[in-house]
This record gives structure tokens, C-alpha cells and sequence, in this order.
């Protein structure tokens, strides 16, 4: 994999490092025969052929790639737009648009790091027969700091200046501050062409957006609103691609039904939130499917707010964390699927710390800490210290069952140890308005991803200055403040050697795991299931959707 | 006639503004919002969402937007989704096929089947059948349609794999044949308590006509019973029905948006639901005028039709 | 004064107090409603007591055992708790919401609904137009549009079906009071010069009682309908307190595995629902005199 193209890849210059900067799984955990196109497989066929449904329980309504948009929207970028360069499962960037990934040998990025410049490919074409070029290159990052552009994504794209366009196939930029996770985020910013919005007054509501124009493999063909996407090959593709004539993105609000029409056979891909945990040994056995564990990049976490008085004795958390019986959630709720996780970082990262200290569920322990510690239970068996309760209100979002299982069987274990647990679920549109954003919580049970592809950054959620209730921003909504993280984090962010790197985010790893400013509950690990003879299908941890590579899925004849 | 219709349209419009107020102030003033669904969107903070809100409007005084969006309304402009940026006219349009499928065909089985059974059973008043069907019709009110819903798709699809659980076709077929094969189940569902309804009224209407005096008239002229029956009495028993039709409207609104959840129906229903997921306030507040004018102009059409049809009615 | 002149003044119809009595008590369904009404609260009240597990009891080794496993009659949930005790337990808050959802909505109808009756005109005129855009809107979207935006308890469950069912009660009450305030004895209380409110609600209220009861009577059974509808779809009383409708909530993923998940809430609500329908049937068909005649 990654090592035979760096065959050093410790020993390589700093300079030349910088050309990986977060070119990271290296050395990634990967499950072995689950990745790449299976050589088992025929070859893909000359011509399109035949069509694939892929089906997801959230429909897709934002096609603009660039406006605030959901994980689900992302199915169908992928498959119209490309990116300059994209991120492969071992977190690999490979060239797209770009002839080749900018490095420092290249000549893309100079030394410091400040200077860019991306050589595009020739002759590609939009799907409307335009030509691309790097005004295209040059309108998109562009629109994407507009500021009255509803822009999914600033942070990062805001750094860039000076953007010149050399020539149709070259253009160059300037950052502010050398920003290492920038690679990554260009990774996940796809290229929109600048004619579609020639002429068009609000940019929010460009006819574009409902009728996207892309240089990817697919071109977009019909929606019909409520129900299904239709998307049709693009004969024109510069790159691996496309081998069905059609695909389909169908919305079934329903995980059963979806499960049920996949068994029936009517969808071929289950897509995203898939097979529930309790169909999976049912899916195991089904004629004609195939049905594979695939890692998630989401980690499920119990979220404290470290500003509540209760919450700000390490004895405390720590006494919580030794109270949930993690075991016993996934074993019964998860039938046995998520992995348990002592970290924030998926387990597929190059940068996570398998070394962190195992979780253990000791009710006994649990006690004895909030003994030591001076929490004494009072009058109603609560504990209680200097006239703080241990008592507090748990939030998710409201039907989300297994979740919401999970919460009761933990408030039955606090429970025992004499610490007050409130359920107190709220809609969507609440739970995730100031009540979340604002750090209005006490704690809250939710599933985050971390990391910015395979980036290892993450001062969005632990820097102290990322925190909106206290001003900043960013997502540290558990109000989480340590000095050391703050500079484990500045000092990470300047050093480009991966391997360098990495030291600087496993300590980081090992002192939040310490602070517990969030009790890490698993890794979530999905069921995935296709029709048998669909092939290309690969699991990625490093984009958010599963047809990040539909581009060269095909049917096996 | 005229007075009467344009005093019943001016009272509509009241109505129709006071529906809206009340809405809009019910979702606006409410915790939460439109940017909420995005909290989690890496890289994304407050301040930034905050931003984006403000240049949408969003964070005016209530009485501002609504009059704002008021405004645009009485110029026909419904306004754009916030979700995919399209006209919430559209959009209410592309779902309403679906929703008037499923309520056309259950308001068809429910009209045939419970006007049937109200004949019968003030025909034979007090029989056995008479009887059941009170009964019935009585359990039939008071099952929640969902749970009947769900009892179904136990029965006829997990267990005995005739209908299919949800959806209202399958991908790639779309044959008439293949729609009324996923119509079957949420149709019946959906009819089964207005069945009930329709029966009731049928019954007792058709109970006033036989006692009248034209249709002891019929019978006593030698008239065969049967004849009687379908000359005299259905036709006159059928007229309070209409009006009925105009009332059922917002129930067989409610019921489908129901029936739709289990059933996965891609209508009217799931995109409300979806739009209060994402607090989509241009759809939301679409489909609440929508199903409000909806109403209001069934109660209007049944209170015309009956005049209309039945000199004795007056309209005043 | 008044609390003198007011017992000669109200009609004499006393009299019709026993004859509903046994005229209801001679209708068999609503016999059979009141039973069911009786021993299912009885049940939700006793019940818990009862049996040998408690409803928030979490034991993962039992989950998803099916009816009569042991002592769980009507077996267990997916997290292994009793679900005949959750059964009770949720019958409790139901009911409750229902009783007290019929008791708000009433109080609010009715005192619209006589408000608008009693003066007519422009108020009354206003009145009723409020009260028809209430109805004018399918009555689960506005529960919904107001669910999805208020933290749900079971007060706020309660206030939010009272508020979107207090419709029917206010233009019942309202076409009664219409057709009373001409009638003798209340031209007579003006001539009194008793109160408006005097004679609102002292005159023309207990007068217009039998509908309102009736009315009463079929709001709970709507009330436990539409608790159900919104705890069904994810907006209602949230776990881990149970009742009817949230125990139904999670019940469709498991319809193919544990179907009694979604059977014995069902059943419960089916029975409380039509037992308080064959009551308000009862009721309709004994306070109405003319029922005699046939």
C-alpha cells in the first residue's frame, strides 16, 4: 500500500514530508481483503452496463456542493464533482483534477509551506461540453469564503490569498499562516464550473444548485423530489470510470424497509445508516448478498459539560466512566458490532493510540472513587458535596431508540452508585440549536467525527478558544480547557512530518483520555450489505459517504 | 348567492390569516432552528452559523418575518424551501400525487364499502349485522391508524408476504399493476375508520329517509322493495353525505400523514415531517396553508353541492 | 340575592336526572365501556403492585422474552423490563394525560363556547372563526408543529392536546347556549338584573351540561388517540417514563421479531379508546330525550 510509494517514509526529509503532510495511514489498520477492487472479481466491462440502486435513509436535497449541507448530500457529490485531488481508504491523496498532488517536490508547495501552486489536467470537460480551466479552480475556492455565500465550509479556505490563474491549466495562492490540515480540506472541496453562475444574481439560489453540472463520472439526470435521484454516466470521464449506465439514489426514510427492499432485492447498495445492528445476522445469511462490518469514522461518546459543578473533579468523571457498563450496551444494543474505544480518533487512523488505558466497568470502584473524594450519598441515596447533588439531566435526540436504550441502561448503573441521571430528550431541531452549540447541556450522549479526513487536527473540538459558548469558535462545547492540549495542538499543527506528528497527537490522545472531558463509548461500526457480483465497493474512513468511489463500482458478469 | 359567497370567501380569508399567525409565531418562536441540522458539519462554528442565519433573515423580529412572508404570499409567492432552495409550491406539488393516490382510493373504498353497510343496516335495523357493524364501527373509530397500520404489515407482509411492507412502487418497475399492489395495504388502513365514519352517517340518514312520508308513499303504491330502495331512499340519504365528504377532508388529511409514516408513502405526509425535522419553515408553512385552503374549500364545496342539489337548503 | 332568586328561576327539568340514568344504565355497550374503564384503571393503579418487577428495571439477559416467559405475562421489552408493568405504568400517564387533556380542553371550549354563544354578534362572530381555524387545521399537524418545538413532558403532552382539541366542546357549547339565551328563564334573570357572568355561568352553564359531558366523554378518548399519534412518532412523552404511544414508538423495528411489542400497547389503547366511545354513545343516546320514543 502507502509504503511501497514511500518506501521510507521515516527517513524521508522534512521537505519532502511536507509533500504527505496529512498523507497519513501509512501505517493504518486496515481489515485485509475488505479494501480495493478484489482480484477475485472479472474486470470491469468495456461499455456502462446495467444500473445500480443505492439506497439511503435521508435524502439528499443539497446539490451545490458548497452550501450548508448534511453527510447524505455528499453521496451525490461524489458522483458528479471531483475534487483537485481526493483521499483514498489508506488516506492516500490521489490526483484528480490536479495532473498531480502538489508537494514540495513537485514544486506545488514551497518550503514554508505558504506558497501553492496546482498544475490542472487538459482537456476535461464539464458536462455541459465546457471546457475546465483554472478560473473554474479560482471561482470555487473563491465562493466558498463569498461572504454572502451560505458556505458549508470556511475554515481553512480562508487563509488563502493572492489566487492567480497562470494559465488555463495552472493556478496559484498564497496562505495567510501555514495551515498543515489544508491538503485535506482541499480534499473534500469539489470543483464547481464558473459558468453555471455567469449572470446569476444570489449564488444561494443559482439554478445550478438543483441542477448541478460537475466533471465527475456521473452527470445528473432527473429527481423526482421525495423519492429518488437519478444519475446517468458520463462517457467523457478523464478518470477510472464509470461502469453502469445509471445509478439511482433512492430515499427510504425507513431502515426496516430499506433492509426489507434489500432483501427483496429492489436495492442493490444499502447505503447510508445501512443495516440495523439487530438485522445483521439475519443479512449474514441471506442468498446473493454480501454483507461486510465496516468501521465508521464516528465515535459515541457520554459528553460532559465541564463548566457544571459536578463535573469538575476528575474523581467524578472518572467514577462515571467506571460506571457504564460498555460491554453490555454494545453486546445487547449493538448485537455484539461497535468496537469499544478508549480514544477520539478512529482505530483505522494512522494516529491512533492503541496504547490508552482500557476501560473498565467496576461499580465498586466507581463507589469507592466518590467516596475518596468526599461525595457522601444523602437523605434519598444521592450523593451529594458541598451541597452540589450529583445529579443531572442526560440529552439525544429523541428517536433514536437504540440510543435511547442505551441511556436508560446507564441511568439504571448510575443509579447504583448513588449519581441522579435525568433523561431529557429533545427534537433534532432543538438538541442541536444553542442547547448544543451554546454548551447548554449537562450531558449529552452523541456520536461525533473527529477528524477532518484523515487529518489529525482537532482544534475545533478541544482548543480552548474553540468553545461558542465562552466566545470562540468552533465545537468544544464540552467547555473543555487544558494548557497542555492547547499546545500539543500548535505545536502539531506546525510540524509536517507524519511520523513527527504523530507523537504530538498521541500524547493529545493520552491526556484527554486522562481528563475524560467526554466518556468514549465505541467505535460505530456498520453493517453494510450489497447485492453479490456488485464490485468496487470500498469502505473509507476517510470520506463521509460510501459512494466516494462510484465512479469505478461495476457489476461482475 | 353572491353575498353569501363573498361573505363565506371573506371569512375564509380571516380564517386563512389566522391559521398562518398562529403558525408562524408556533414554529418561530420555538428553540432550535434551521441551522441546527448543521452543528456537526465539521469545521463549522457558531459564529459562522450565526452569520449565515442573519443574511437569511432569520434573526428579525417574528412580526417582521411574517409580514415579510405574508407579503410575499398575497403576491403568490410561497416562497423557496430552505432545504434545496425550490419553490415550496413546487415541491408541494411534486408531493401531492402521492397523497391524493392513497386518499382517492381509500375515500373510494370507504364511500362504497361504508355506504353499503349503512343501507344494510337500516334496512335491517336491530339484525345481527346491524348490530356488528355499530359495534365495529365503534372499535374501528377508536384503533389508532398507525397501530392498525402496523398490524397489518405484521399479518399481510411479514407473515403471510403478500403486500409489500412499504414504498409505493418498486424501483425499476412502475407498472399500474405494481402501484396497486403497495397501494393495497395503506389504502385499507387508511379507509378502515373512515369505513366506520361513512357507515354511521349512512345509516342514520338513510333511517330518516325510509320514515318519511314519500317513501311510505312508494311502498304503498306497490313498488318493489328493491326499487324503493334505490329510487327513494339511497339518492335522499346520500345527500347529507356530501357535506360530509367537505368535513372529512382534515381527518383524512391527519390519516394519511399517518398511514404515510408507516407505510413509507413518499407524499404530503413524509415531506411534512421531513421539513419539521430540518424546521424547513417556507414548507412547513406551505403545507399548513395548503391543507388549511384545502379544508376551507371542501367545507365551502360541500355547503355549495348540497344547496345546489337540495332546493330546500338555503344558503344564508 | 341572587343565590335565592336562581333555584326558582332554573327550568324545571330535574326530572330528566334519573330517567338518563337508567336509560344509560340500560345500554349495554356503554355498560361494557364502563367496565373496561373500571378495570383497566384499576389495573394501571394496583397493577404495578402486583407484579414482581418494576418498570424501570433493566435486566439485558431477559430481553425480548415473549409473553408468558416466566412471570412476565406479557413478556419483555429490548432492554429486558417487564412489559406488563410498563403496560400499567404507561396506562397511568396515559389515562392521566387523557383525563386531564379533556378536562383543559373542556374548560377551555366551554368557556369560549359560552362566551360566543351568550353574546353573539361581533364577539361571538370572532369567536367562532378562531374556533373554525382551529379546526381548519388537520389537527395532527398543528400537535406536531407544536411538539416538535416544545421540550415534551407530560404537562406540556397535555397542554398541547388540550389546546388543539377544545374546538368541538366550544361550538357545541356555544349553538346550546345560542338557543337557550332566549328561552324565559333567562330573559327573566336579566329582568333580575343579575350579572352577565351570573348568567353565564350559573344559568345558562348547568343547563347546557348534557352535551358538554357527552363531549367531555369523547375528548379523553381523542386525547389517548392523540397522545399516542405524537408519542408514536418520536414527539410525545419521552422514555424512559412509558406510556401507551412511546411504548408503540420503538415497536415497528421490532415488528418482525418481538410483534408483541407492538400488540399489547396497541390492545390497551384500542380497549380504553372504544370503552370511552361506547361511554359517550351512551351517554349521547340516554340524554337524549327523543331516544325514548323509539
Amino acid at each position: 500500500m502507502t509504503q511501497d510509494k514511500y518506501p521510507n517514509i521515516a527517513s524521508i526529509s522534512r521537505r519532502r514530508a511536507l509533500t504527505l503532510m496529512a498523507a497519513t495511514g501509512a501505517a493504518g489498520l486496515v481489515i485485509p481483503g475488505m479494501l480495493g477492487r478484489d482480484k477475485a472479481f472479472a474486470a470491469p466491462p468495456e461499455k456502462p452496463t446495467g444500473q445500480i440502486v443505492v439506497a439511503f435513509s435521508q435524502e439528499p436535497t443539497v446539490f451545490n456542493p458548497h452550501l450548508l449541507h448534511i453527510e447524505v448530500d455528499e453521496g451525490i457529490h461524489f458522483a458528479i464533482f471531483d475534487p483537485l485531488f481526493g483521499v483514498d481508504q489508506d488516506g492516500n491523496f490521489t490526483p484528480a483534477l490536479a495532473v498531480e498532488v502538489p508537494s514540495v517536490e513537485n514544486g506545488g508547495i514551497s518550503a514554508d509551506g505558504l506558497n501553492w501552486k496546482v498544475k490542472l489536467r487538459d482537456g476535461v470537460k464539464w458536462h455541459d461540453g465546457t471546457p475546465f480551466t483554472a478560473e473554474d479552480v479560482k471561482f470555487t475556492l473563491e465562493l466558498l469564503v463569498d461572504k454572502d455565500f451560505r458556505s458549508w465550509r470556511r475554515a481553512g479556505h480562508d487563509q488563502v490569498r493572492d489566487l492567480t490563474v497562470v494559465s488555463p491549466t495552472e493556478i496559484t495562492w498564497r496562505m495567510e499562516a501555514p495551515y498543515a490540515p489544508y491538503a485535506s480540506v482541499l480534499a473534500s472541496t469539489f470543483i464547481v464550473p464558473k459558468h453555471a453562475f455567469d449572470g446569476v444574481a444570489d449564488k444561494n439560489v443559482a439554478p445550478f444548485n438543483n441542477a448541478p453540472i460537475g466533471t465527475g463520472a456521473f452527470k445528473w439526470a432527473d429527481r423526482v423530489a421525495g423519492d429518488h435521484i437519478e444519475l446517468a454516466a458520463n462517457a467523457d470521464y478523464f478518470g477510472d470510470g464509470p461502469y453502469v449506465e445509471r445509478v439511482i439514489v433512492k430515499y427510504i426514510p425507513d431502515l426496516n424497509v430499506m433492509f426489507t427492499q434489500f432483501k427483496s432485492g429492489d436495492v442493490d447498495v444499502t447505503g447510508l445508516q445501512w443495516i440495523t445492528p439487530d438485522h445483521y445476522e439475519e443479512a449474514k445469511t441471506l442468498e446473493g448478498k454480501e454483507v461486510s462490518l465496516v468501521p465508521g469514522s464516528t465515535v459515541e461518546s457520554f459528553t460532559l459539560n465541564m463548566e457544571r459543578p459536578q463535573f469538575k473533579e476528575l474523581a467524578v468523571r472518572q467514577a462515571l466512566y467506571y460506571a457504564i457498563d460498555k460491554q453490555s450496551i454494545i453486546d445487547a444494543l449493538y448485537y455484539g458490532i461497535n468496537v469499544p474505544t478508549e480514544s477520539y480518533v478512529p482505530q483505522q487512523s494512522f494516529y491512533y493510540n492503541p496504547d490508552l488505558p482500557k476501560h473498565e466497568f467496576s461499580l465498586d470502584k466507581a463507589k469507592q472513587l466518590l467516596d475518596e473524594a468526599g461525595w457522601k450519598p444523602g437523605a434519598d441515596g444521592i450523593r451529594e458535596k458541598d451541597g452540589v447533588r450529583l445529579s443531572f439531566t442526560n440529552s439525544t435526540t429523541s428517536g433514536h431508540h437504540i440510543r435511547e436504550q442505551a441511556q436508560q441502561f446507564i441511568q439504571q448503573t448510575f443509579k447504583d452508585i448513588g449519581v441522579e441521571m435525568t433523561i431529557s430528550n429533545l427534537p433534532p431541531a432543538v438538541m442541536w440549536g444553542d442547547y448544543w452549540m451554546l454548551s447548554k447541556f449537562d450531558t449529552v450522549v452523541v456520536g461525533l467525527d473527529f477528524l477532518t479526513g484523515p487529518d489529525p487536527d482537532t482544534s475545533d473540538y478541544f482548543a480552548s478558544t474553540s468553545s461558542s459558548a465562552k466566545g470562540g469558535a468552533g465545537q468544544n462545547n464540552w467547555l473543555y480547557v487544558s494548557e497542555e492540549v492547547d499546545k500539543l495542538l500548535k505545536e502539531g499543527g506546525s510540524v509536517f512530518v507524519p511520523e513527527e506528528r504523530k507523537k504530538f497527537y498521541l500524547k493529545q490522545q493520552e491526556v484527554i483520555r486522562h481528563d475524560l472531558p467526554f466518556l468514549p463509548l465505541f467505535q460505530y461500526v456498520t453493517v453494510r450489505g450489497r447485492k453479490k457480483g456488485m464490485t468496487g465497493f470500498t469502505p473509507n474512513v476517510n470520506n463521509r459517504i460510501d459512494t466516494w468511489n462510484i465512479n469505478t463500482w461495476y457489476w461482475a458478469t | 348567492m353572491l353575498r353569501y359567497l363573498a361573505g363565506r370567501l371573506g371569512q375564509s380569508c380571516i380564517l386563512l390569516l389566522l391559521v398562518s399567525l398562529i403558525g408562524y409565531c408556533v414554529l418561530l418562536l420555538a428553540p432550535g432552528g434551521p441551522m441546527s441540522q448543521f452543528a456537526l458539519t465539521p469545521g463549522i462554528s457558531k459564529a459562522e452559523l450565526d452569520r449565515i442565519a442573519e443574511q437569511m433573515g432569520l434573526n428579525r423580529p417574528i412580526i417582521v418575518q411574517y409580514a415579510d412572508w405574508l407579503w410575499h404570499l398575497l403576491q403568490g409567492q410561497w416562497g423557496t424551501s430552505f432545504r434545496d432552495g425550490r419553490p415550496v409550491l413546487t415541491i408541494i406539488f411534486e408531493h401531492l400525487p402521492a397523497t391524493l393516490l392513497l386518499m382517492g382510493t381509500a375515500t373510494a373504498i370507504s364511500i362504497s364499502l361504508g355506504v353499503w353497510i349503512g343501507i344494510r343496516g337500516a334496512v335491517r335495523r336491530y339484525s345481527l349485522f346491524d348490530y356488528a357493524a355499530t359495534v365495529g364501527a365503534m372499535i374501528a373509530l377508536s384503533v389508532p391508524t398507525f397501530w392498525f397500520g402496523l398490524v397489518a404489515i405484521y399479518i399481510f407482509s411479514l407473515k403471510l408476504g403478500w403486500f409489500p411492507a412499504g414504498n409505493m412502487y418498486t424501483i425499476g418497475n412502475g407498472s399500474p399493476a405494481d402501484y396497486l399492489w403497495h397501494l393495497v395495504l395503506p389504502a385499507f388502513v387508511l379507509a378502515f375508520v373512515d369505513v366506520a365514519i361513512w357507515s354511521r352517517y349512512m345509516r342514520t340518514a338513510t333511517l330518516d329517509v325510509i320514515n318519511q312520508d314519500f317513501v311510505r308513499t312508494a311502498h304503498a303504491k306497490g313498488l318493489s322493495r328493491r326499487r324503493v330502495l334505490f329510487k327513494h331512499v339511497v339518492g335522499n340519504a346520500l345527500l347529507p353525505m356530501i357535506t360530509l365528504a367537505g368535513m372529512q377532508l382534515p381527518v383524512l388529511l391527519s390519516g394519511a400523514l399517518v398511514t404515510e409514516t408507516v407505510f413509507t408513502w413518499p407524499g404530503m405526509g413524509r415531506l411534512f415531517l421531513d421539513s419539521l425535522g430540518y424546521s424547513d419553515y417556507p414548507v412547513i408553512m406551505g403545507l399548513l396553508m395548503f391543507s388549511a385552503v384545502l379544508v376551507l374549500i371542501g367545507s365551502l364545496l360541500a355547503d355549495l353541492l348540497s344547496a345546489f342539489i337540495d332546493p330546500r337548503i338555503r344558503l344564508a | 340575592m341572587s343565590s335565592a332568586v336562581s333555584p326558582t328561576l332554573a327550568p324545571p327539568e330535574r326530572w330528566w336526572r334519573s330517567r338518563t340514568v337508567r336509560r344509560f344504565c340500560r345500554h349495554r355497550l356503554a355498560m361494557f365501556g364502563v367496565a373496561m374503564i373500571v378495570l383497566l384503571t384499576l389495573a394501571c393503579v394496583f397493577g404495578p403492585y402486583l407484579l414482581p418487577y418494576d418498570e424501570l428495571f433493566i435486566d439485558l439477559r431477559a430481553r425480548f422474552a415473549p409473553p408468558l416467559t416466566g412471570w412476565h405475562f406479557f413478556g419483555t421489552d429490548p432492554l429486558g423490563r417487564d412489559l406488563a408493568a410498563r403496560l400499567f405504568n404507561a396506562g397511568r400517564i396515559s389515562l392521566l394525560v387523557g383525563f386531564f387533556a379533556m378536562l383543559m380542553s373542556t374548560m377551555i371550549g366551554t368557556f369560549i363556547g359560552v362566551l360566543a354563544g351568550y353574546y353573539g354578534g361581533k364577539i361571538g362572530a370572532v369567536l367562532m372563526r378562531i374556533t373554525d381555524a382551529f379546526l381548519s387545521f388537520p389537527s395532527i399537524f398543528l400537535l406536531l408543529a407544536l411538539a416538535a418545538f416544545i421540550k415534551p413532558s407530560p404537562f406540556t403532552i397535555t397542554a398541547i392536546i388540550a389546546v388543539t382539541s377544545w374546538m368541538e366542546v366550544a361550538r357545541i357549547v356555544s349553538a346550546e347556549v345560542r338557543s337557550l339565551r332566549e328561552r324565559d328563564f333567562i330573559q327573566a334573570a336579566r329582568m333580575l338584573g343579575l350579572s352577565n357572568r351570573w348568567i353565564m355561568f350559573r344559568e345558562l352553564l348547568p343547563n347546557a351540561i348534557g352535551p358538554i359531558i357527552v363531549a367531555a366523554t369523547l375528548t379523553v378518548a381523542r386525547a389517548i388517540l392523540l397522545e399516542a399519534y405524537v408519542s408514536f412518532l418520536g414527539y410525545g412523552i419521552q422514555p424512559p417514563l412509558p406510556s401507551w404511544g412511546n411504548m408503540l414508538n420503538g415497536a415497528q423495528q421490532y415488528l418482525g421479531s418481538a410483534p408483541w411489542l407492538a400488540i399489547v400497547p396497541g390492545v390497551a389503547i384500542t380497549l380504553a379508546v372504544t370503552s370511552f366511545n361506547f361511554i359517550g354513545d351512551g351517554l349521547r343516546d340516554a340524554l337524549d330525550a327523543r331516544s325514548d320514543l323509539s
